[in-house]
């Protein structure tokens, strides 16, 4: 039989028992929107985490020792030689030294283009540490990130999520308008006096005028600093004699997320802190939502495996009912085996019917949820607009998993059905 | 063609065993229609099915269109119903899902090699319209009459263009004319050079065939 024929005839076959694949139909769609809904929930819910808490897997922030023993052996201390021994650890793919700014730096003035956001009269001192640029390459989509030894405007990157906190809630404090939605700041420039401070006792005895561009957004930068060259660091403390004092952190990228346990333990016995607070934060609410996916998931498996059960049960029934229409099958030409695919295909068409209907309901559901929950929730930072996320792989699963169960489903009352007697069951 | 020799057929009951044929031998050449007659019980049934591939749980040796049953597989044995045998019952066997054409078609659609609908259709159209029913091709069995739904069914039998039909009882449930028009029907088909045994217990029936056969005690005799 070819696969047109087996469809034709499994079709005519549901049709002369619109009901029983109306039932059907329906449990496999139920167990399909389940199915999908709550995957999409779990991957949106861990995609918004995510956008909160950017914590990547491979990334080790080694600090100076807390009680700084080492400090008389200088085994505490972030210098170069530890920043080396550390990137010789093994499963390190690199290490990024960072060095916090210790010439005061104030921004007088909004950025260009900017300004009806700015509280006239404003200065804010802003805390600034240069990073190795390797830290932020992969944010930079080829933006130059070196010292402009020419006074031209130094490269800064920002913390992706400062604009987010921003709009939610510096904007709204301060009473100004928030960002326009959609805008790049990359490329914008803001004027700062150097060796400024808001603290005049602090202020150097040397001010001067330069400006910032704005190189790009990541997550790899603290929330409320400004990152920069490590090279303009180190000018800027050569500029004003201060003294490299060690670097305030070095970020480890290991090889894999495997090595991260190892790596946390070799600069421990270093004599060096691992900051662990955000990874920490992060790991907890991953795995919040890795449970609660899991768990709603395990609930859309067992409503799948229902909906086979129920769909198994019905096929035996309407095969014992059908045992005549079988043996005619088999007089004008059908072999067990067609008998059987007949069967499965019957469950196949209910499945994926089933799981295509199932799986529209759920985005319907998904975006209903949407517009009432965001309606009731109020505006605050890294608020999702969504707390779905439809792949193409949800969709897939969303049909192809109840096809799959109606088949497994249909496995014993197609067995039953190859095995009519037609000689028996016609006369 | 068909031939049976020495077929032989028990039925098990627990620890009883029930001989219905003990030596069946029967030839039945192309473009001839015979007719087994026998009283209810006596295993005409019983033979047509051994006779038509269906039953493959007899001892002797059945060769139908020239092709030996012994040791075919269940899907050869298959393959030869749908291409060499057309089956007709007395209850017209109808599938309720389909159409009249769409039953008609239905041998056409378990065919292996490519089955194109266009020409399936096409092709059960005509053989619709050899059993005078072009005009019923939508109507669903249940809105056909007696004679109708075996007309059908015949149709549905010389579908594929069989050499040998197996009619039981195909006049059980009709009135004496439709009877009669299903039975010059079989006349036709017979003519036409196709190997046609019918099974009955009506008069009328058995006048129409070249040679009739009683069934009795697990034979056959003239
Ligand atoms: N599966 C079975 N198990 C046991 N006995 C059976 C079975 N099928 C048929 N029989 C018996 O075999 C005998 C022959 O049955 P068959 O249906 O061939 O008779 P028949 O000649 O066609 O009768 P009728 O004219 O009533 O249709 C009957 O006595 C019947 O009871
Ligand atoms: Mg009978």
């Amino acid at each position: 039989m070819s696969a047109r024929g087996l469809l034709w005839i499994a079709r005519a076959s549901l049709r002369a028992d619109r009901r029983g694949a109306i039932v059907n139909t329906a449990a496999a769609c139920v167990g399909a929107a389940s199915l999908v809904l709550f995957l999409a929930l779990g991957l949106g819910v861990s995609h918004a985490a995510r956008r909160m808490f950017p914590a990547e897997a491979r990334l080790v922030d080694v600090v100076p020792g807390a009680v700084s023993l080492g400090g008389v052996l200088g085994g505490g201390q972030l210098d170069d030689g530890a920043v080396a021994r550390l990137r010789a650890l093994p499963g390190v793919a690199d290490a990024w030294p960072r060095l916090a700014l210790r010439v005061p730096l104030a921004v007088p003035g909004p950025p260009r283009g900017l300004d009806y956001n700015w509280p006239p009269g404003m200065t804010v001192q802003v805390p600034v540490v240069g990073v190795a640029p390797g830290l932020v390459a992969q944010d930079l989509r080829g933006r130059p990130f070196v010292d402009p030894r020419d006074g031209g405007p130094i490269p800064t990157v920002l913390s992706g999520r400062l604009l987010e906190v921003y709009d939610k809630t510096i904007a709204p404090a301060w009473n100004v308008r928030r960002l326009p939605p959609g805008i790049s700041l990359v490329g914008v420039e803001v004027p700062v006096r150097i060796g400024f401070s808001i603290v005049p006792q602090k202020t150097e005895a040397r001010v001067y005028d330069g400006r910032l561009v704005l190189a790009g957004l990541s997550d790899r930068v603290p929330l409320y600093m400004a990152a920069v060259p490590l090279d303009t660091v180190r000018r800027l403390h050569r500029e004003y004699g201060k003294s490299d004092q060690g670097y305030t952190q070095v970020t480890l990228l290991a090889r894999r997320p495997d090595d991260v346990p190892g790596l946390v333990a070799a600069a421990r016995r270093m004599g060096f802190a691992v900051d662990e607070g955000e990874r920490a934060a992060a790991e907890r609410v991953g795995t919040v939502v890795l449970v609660t996916t899991g768990a709603l998931v395990l609930l859309a498996a067992v409503m799948c495996a229902l909906a086979a059960l129920a769909i198994a049960q019905s096929l035996s029934a309407s095969i014992r009912g059908r045992a005549k229409e079988i043996a005619v099958l088999a007089a004008v030409g059908a072999a067990p085996a067609d008998v059987r695919a007949i069967v499965l295909a019957e469950a196949g068409i209910i499945g994926v019917l089933g799981g295509a209907v199932g799986t529209l309901a759920a985005l319907g559901v998904a975006a209903l949820a949407d517009r009432v929950a965001l309606g009731l929730l109020p505006d605050f930072p890294f608020r999702p607009e969504t707390f779905f996320a439809f792949p193409a792989w949800i969709l897939l699963l969303g049909i192809a998993v109840p096809a799959a169960a109606a088949v497994v489903g249909a496995l014993a009352p197609a067995a039953i059905a190859a095995r009519v007697d037609p000689a028996r069951t016609l006369s | 063609m068909i031939r049976l020799a020495g077929v032989t057929k028990t039925f098990r009951d627990g620890e009883q065993a029930l001989p219905i044929l003990r030596g069946v031998d029967l030839e039945v050449a192309p473009g001839e229609l015979v007719a087994i007659v026998g009283p209810s019980g006596s295993g005409k049934s019983t033979l047509l099915y051994i006779a038509g591939a269906l039953d493959t749980d007899y001892g002797g040796e059945v060769t139908i269109a020239d092709v030996p049953l012994a040791g075919l597989s269940p899907t050869r044995r298959a393959a030869l119903r749908n291409r060499a045998v057309g089956f007709v019952f007395q209850s017209f066997n109808l599938l309720q899902g389909l159409s009249a054409l769409e039953n008609v078609m239905l041998p056409g659609m378990l065919r292996r090699d490519g089955t194109d609908r266009a020409d399936v259709r096409e092709r059960a159209a005509d053989a619709l319209d050899r059993v005078g029913l072009a005009a019923k091709a939508k109507a669903p069995p249940a809105r056909l009459s007696g004679g109708e739904r075996q007309r059908v069914a015949i149709a549905r039998a010389i579908f594929t263009r069989p050499r040998v039909i197996l009619a039981d009882e195909p006049t059980g449930n009709l009135d004496a004319v439709t009877g009669e028009g299903i039975i010059s029907l079989f006349g036709e088909l017979a003519r036409d050079g196709l190997t046609v045994l019918v099974v009955t217990h009506e008069e009328r029936v058995s006048r129409a065939a070249a040679r009739v056969l009683h069934l009795h005690d697990g034979r056959l005799s003239s």
